[in-house]
């Protein structure tokens, strides 16, 4: 246990290139569901049926 | 704290630049071309079909049977050469043809040949041959067609040549004598029986295409080419160019094709990660737990590979879907499934990226062994061609071949970002708001391969 340990710091300056690339993947991943959740109200809304064609 | 973080990161001592800056050089490199590639690239330009045949027949010979069936002869042969060699030659890896014509070769040679030259691998592909030519005696000897064979499943599409790879690159790696040449020789005897069996079963192309584990490596990276060859009734092919990535677009998407992409980077991946202290720790621990379960000490430490690359195979497919997942949040019409699927051409120059970089000096020097090799495959002091006597030479210098993988790596990876926003242009044409915003979940997939692959490539070992 005590090599796992030893090596440790390797392990984790290394997991540290990957911090800003996790980072802007959960900021995407929060800004698209929002704008698709946006987008869905926007479709559901009544001023977009009453933009419809009259039939 | 301060004992593990005391080692520092530690990298190559060639490298010309610390390793950080081409970490964030690529990341550079990476964004501007998302960024170019998101203003200047609004229609998509590799789907189209610009294949064109070689000028003054040359096409036409070099695609033609006689030339084909020239190919497989030589494929046969050199079948036969390492099953000899590994059965009959001295049992030692430096004085064997088998285990530097199979891992270095074949393996790794082809996939250079393939990219520079297109699909060769297909001409010379021995079992190709050898199921062609029985169907062909057959034929013959029946005066007549024969039955049809059982139509190939669609659900198993690509599956039996992921497995095939995996089966590879476990004897490659995970096994503790992989260059064995008598290894080397049962394991081709047991793979070339897998594949009479499923031509036997589903026919000759049927089975090559889909199901026979290297030619649809090859045939992947044959994509890259701008050399194609295209099948004429009666008269065999025709060699022709065409756009330059263009023939991973025309990749039909079928089941176990992610699989099979996934295997490509993953085991490339894990070769790279067991030769890093962090998996002598993780792996040696691995291997303590095997033996206490009772298993001898080479057995647990093929155990313990064994989970590694699966787990490195696991890590690769679970990013990429994690990607096209994200992409799957702004698209309200495609399944996750089918976006992977549609995507998953743009992962082959990364294979190919992982690959070069990671086997370019063995190639570069280990493959001059083999014309050595060829003159005594036996190693029993014979000299077919003279050439007995050559010696390796180390030509390429350590601050040179750095700088060669981190351009392959950055290239690889740019030339995948290429693939994917042309793709989303093609998926995207009725909502071409959407193709952009989809993409930066590619980017952000692109970059962490990038970081792994310049990791696993360039840090020290200690």
């Amino acid at each position: 246990m005590t090599t796992l340990i030893a090596h440790g710091g390797h392990w984790l300056l290394n997991i540290a290139y990957f911090l800003p690339v996790v980072g802007f993947m959960a900021w995407l991943g929060v800004t698209q569901w929002k704008e698709r959740r946006k987008r869905t109200e926007r479709q559901q809304s009544p001023d977009c049926e009453r933009s419809d064609p009259p039939s | 704290m301060t004992l593990p973080l005391a080692h520092g990161i530690a990298q190559r001592e060639d490298l010309p630049i610390p390793l950080a800056l081409f970490v964030f050089g690529a990341f550079v490199v990476l964004v501007v071309s998302f960024v170019a590639l998101a203003v200047l690239w609004r229609e998509p330009r590799l789907e189209q079909d610009r294949w064109r045949p070689l000028p003054d027949g040359l096409g036409r010979v070099l695609g033609s049977r006689p030339v084909e069936v020239l190919c497989g002869t030589i494929g046969v042969a050199l079948l036969v050469l390492v099953v000899a060699a590994g059965f009959e030659g001295q049992q030692t890896a430096a004085s064997n043809f088998a285990p530097t014509f199979v891992y270095v070769v074949f393996w790794v040679g082809l996939v250079a040949a393939s990219v520079l030259l297109g699909d060769v691998y297909r001409a010379f592909n021995p079992w190709r041959a050898i199921g062609r030519a029985v169907a062909f005696s057959s034929r013959l000897v029946a005066r007549g067609d024969l039955p049809p064979p059982l139509e190939y499943p669609r659900r198993l599409g690509m599956w039996p040549a992921a497995a095939g790879l995996l089966a590879f690159t476990v004897l490659e790696i995970v096994n503790s004598t992989p260059d064995d040449p008598s290894t080397v020789a049962v394991a081709t005897l047991v793979y070339s029986v897998a594949m009479f069996v499923g031509m036997a079963l589903y026919g000759v192309d049927a089975w090559i295409d889909r199901g026979e584990g290297f030619s649809v490596y090859f045939n992947l990276f044959s994509r890259l080419s701008v050399f194609e060859t295209r099948d004429t009734p009666g008269t065999g092919g025709v060699l022709g160019v065409r756009l330059p990535l263009s023939g991973l677009t025309s990749l039909r998407p079928a089941p176990g094709l992610v699989a099979v992409v996934a295997v490509m980077i993953g085991t490339v991946s894990f070769d790279g990660f067991s030769e890093q202290q962090a998996w002598v720790d993780v792996g040696g621990k691995l291997g303590d737990l095997f033996g206490s379960l009772g298993l001898s000490s080479e057995t647990a430490f093929e155990a313990s590979s064994a989970v590694g690359l699966a787990v490195a195979v696991g890590l690769v497919l679970g990013l990429y879907r994690l990607g096209t997942a994200g992409m799957k949040i702004l698209d309200d019409r495609n399944r996750a499934g089918e976006l992977a699927v549609s995507f998953a051409h743009s992962l082959v120059p990364i294979a190919l990226a992982y690959v070069g970089a990671h086997y370019l000096t063995l190639l570069a020097f280990q493959g001059q062994a083999i014309f050595y090799l060829a003159s005594d495959p036996l190693g029993s002091g014979s000299d077919l061609f003279g050439t007995a006597e050559v010696a390796i030479s180390y030509f390429l210098g350590a601050t040179l071949i750095a700088l060669m993988q981190v351009g392959l790596v950055v290239s690889g990876h740019v030339a995948g970002l290429v693939l994917s926003h042309d793709r989303a242009l093609t998926v995207y044409s009725d909502r071409p708001q959407l193709a952009v915003p989809s993409q930066l979940w590619m980017l952000a997939v692109m970059v962490v391969f990038t970081i792994v692959a310049l990791l696993l490539l360039l840090a020290g070992n200690g």
